[in-house]
């Protein structure tokens, strides 16, 4: 366990973008809050100006979530590769560390430690958010100041947003794990080695069986998968997005779409846990063997 | 006492070269053992199975347990730099201490920061900023702080100048060795540890072609310069090597009756170098 904490801590050190680049976006939408044209056209109704301050703090969150999840990615694509490619690896092995401990405080690192940091700063910058525009609404009387504190729906952010991180960690594993083995294993282009061959495996099929299995699994794990298993979803195409007819109440209510039952209980959450596991296992093989880039 | 380390029928093939041809060979504590062969001879795979860093076949013990199942278990008693200047550029001085400290039991936080303090390197300085020396330096004090029973080198000093090769060597020889030591050590530049090394395993093409002590060596091997009035005789005495040198023949004789050899000139006991030399090219030729 100790040792999980120095290895942690020690990623911290290397990757210092994990914390500056949350910090980045905070001070960025800081700065547009101050000093950036806010236009907001609606009839002066409560509610309304309720929904829309939902929304905008709901937006502001998830501008923290795609830059996570982005960065997520590249870290697990790197991170074993990064000291194959300058040989610190040797040094690193110098260590009375097992590979299983690297490999999964890297894991640790790319799918709760990241979301943890971007999420911690993503709360920091909507409040100051929150502060700033209502401040700025009450002044020019567009909105009620009351519009952005609104515990009840802060609190749901709050558990939408670890419901996510925690789903997603699980959904996402074969990815993740795909991403660690490719990391372990790619001498150079570890983009092109992520990215290439599972698209050569959907163009061979098509190719020569004419069947699109392959597609069809990953298009079932990607985002649309997830979406399906992890949140209750009552209407057709209802979507987290402007686009539906009242989207602030369905946001209000976000934790009611929060669906745990069935998440836990959709084979595909198992099936994908399992084939994560094995594709990290790998990883773990490959680090095993590999001392050099 | 067991040895140290070894291995029996140790073999390690990339594909269909072989790498490493059934190689028997074993390390006894307390001994400093070069382990010298020419490039691609199979030293540097040889240390990276008595290190558990990649897989092979056959038979392998170190410090009694399985090197490549059991790495991380294996490194609490045994260190080993490999290659010049691989600690990571973005590390600071200071933190490779306070990691090492905190992942490795038998780590001395203080003999770490008194061996640094004679190198005059700052704690706050980045691993990149420092020169190749430095860096080597570095990763030598963060080792010798380290109680192990095992230290493997494997060309430690590749690509330094002289005077870094000889600041290594000199905190090599003063602030870590002693009778409880065991090193294990690869280099280009045989002569450099020549006057460290108590034992020699010459390696070529991924076979072991001698393996002795240093002490042995005078016993079982000689070299005499001859003129070429006595060379038919000399070469009578079956000589495994001979070169030129300075218009005369030097003959390189294994297990020689050392009275016979006297008649033909200096009877002098070869270098490890020249040793090297003529061991190689010997077993090449035959």
């Amino acid at each position: 366990m100790k040792n999980y904490v120095w290895l942690v801590r020690r990623e911290f050190w290397e990757n210092k973008a994990i914390w500056i680049m949350p910090c980045c976006i905070g001070g960025a939408l800081t700065i547009a809050a101050l000093f950036g044209r806010v236009e907001i056209d609606l009839p002066n109704l409560p509610q309304q100006n309720r929904s829309v301050a939902a929304m905008a703090l709901f937006a502001f969150g998830a501008v923290f979530y795609v830059a996570m999840s982005i960065y997520s990615c590249w870290y697990l694509l790197e991170c074993l590769h990064a000291d194959r490619k300058d040989r610190s690896v040797l040094f690193w092995k110098s260590m009375p560390i097992s590979d299983t401990a690297t490999v999964l405080s890297k894991l640790f690192v790319g799918l709760i430690a990241v979301p943890a940091v971007y999420f911690a700063a993503a709360d920091l910058a909507t409040l100051l958010m929150a502060g700033i525009l209502s401040a700025r609404m009450s002044l020019g009387g567009a909105l009620s100041h009351a519009a952005f504190w609104q515990p009840t729906f802060w609190l749901q952010l709050q558990v939408l947003w670890l419901y996510v991180i925690l789903t997603t960690a699980i959904w996402f594993l074969p990815i993740s794990g795909w991403l660690l083995v490719v990391s372990a294993w790619a001498k150079r282009a570890v983009v092109l080695w992520a990215i290439l061959p599972p698209l050569a495996a959907m163009l061979a099929e098509h190719l020569f069986l004419r069947t699109h299995v392959i597609a069809s699994v990953l298009n079932g794990r990607l985002l649309a998968g997830y979406r399906q298993a992890a949140f209750y979803d009552p209407l057709p195409h209802h979507e987290w997005s402007l686009r539906a007819g009242d989207p602030a109440a369905a946001l209000e209510s976000s934790w009611r779409q929060l669906d745990l039952a069935s998440f836990l209980s959709n084979p595909q959450t198992w099936i994908g846990l399992i084939c994560g596991a094995a594709l990290i296992g790998a990883a773990i093989q490959l680090r095993m063997r590999r001392a050099e880039a | 006492m067991p040895p140290l380390i070894e291995a029996r029928g140790l073999t390690k093939r990339f594909g269909t070269q072989v790498a490493l041809d059934h190689i028997d060979f074993a390390v006894e504590p307390g001994r400093i053992v070069g382990l010298i062969g020419p490039n691609g001879a199979g030293k540097t795979t040889a240390l990276r199975a008595v290190l558990g860093l990649a897989a092979y076949e056959g038979e392998l013990r170190v410090l009694g347990r399985e090197p490549f199942a059991e790495r991380a278990e294996l490194m609490n008693e045994a260190t080993f730099i490999a290659d010049v200047a691989v600690l990571p550029a973005w590390l600071r001085v200071e933190q490779a201490i306070e990691f090492v400290a905190g992942v490795h039991p038998r780590f001395r936080r203080e003999r770490a920061q008194e061996l640094l303090a004679k190198t005059e390197i700052a704690g706050a300085r980045r691993i990149g900023a420092l020169s190749k020396g430095m860096k080597t330096m570095v990763h030598l004090a963060l080792t010798m702080a380290i109680d192990a029973r095992l230290l493997v080198l494997d060309e430690p000093t590749l690509g330094l100048d002289i005077l870094a090769r000889r600041g290594f060597y000199d905190a090599l020889v003063n602030d870590y060795m002693d009778e409880t030591r065991t090193i294990l050590i690869t280099t280009h530049q045989v002569e450099e540890v020549e006057n460290l090394l108590t034992d020699v395993i010459f390696i070529d093409k991924g076979r072991i072609v001698l393996d002795c002590s240093v002490e042995d060596i005078a016993a079982r091997y000689a070299a005499v310069a001859v003129g070429d009035d006595k060379l038919a005789t000399a070469r009578a005495e079956r000589p495994f090597y001979e070169r030129p040198m300075l218009g005369k023949k030097v003959l390189y004789f294994e297990q020689p009756d050392f009275a016979k050899l006297a008649a033909f000139g200096e009877v002098v006991t070869p270098s490890v170098a020249d040793l090297f030399v003529a061991k190689v090219s010997w077993g090449r030729a035959a």
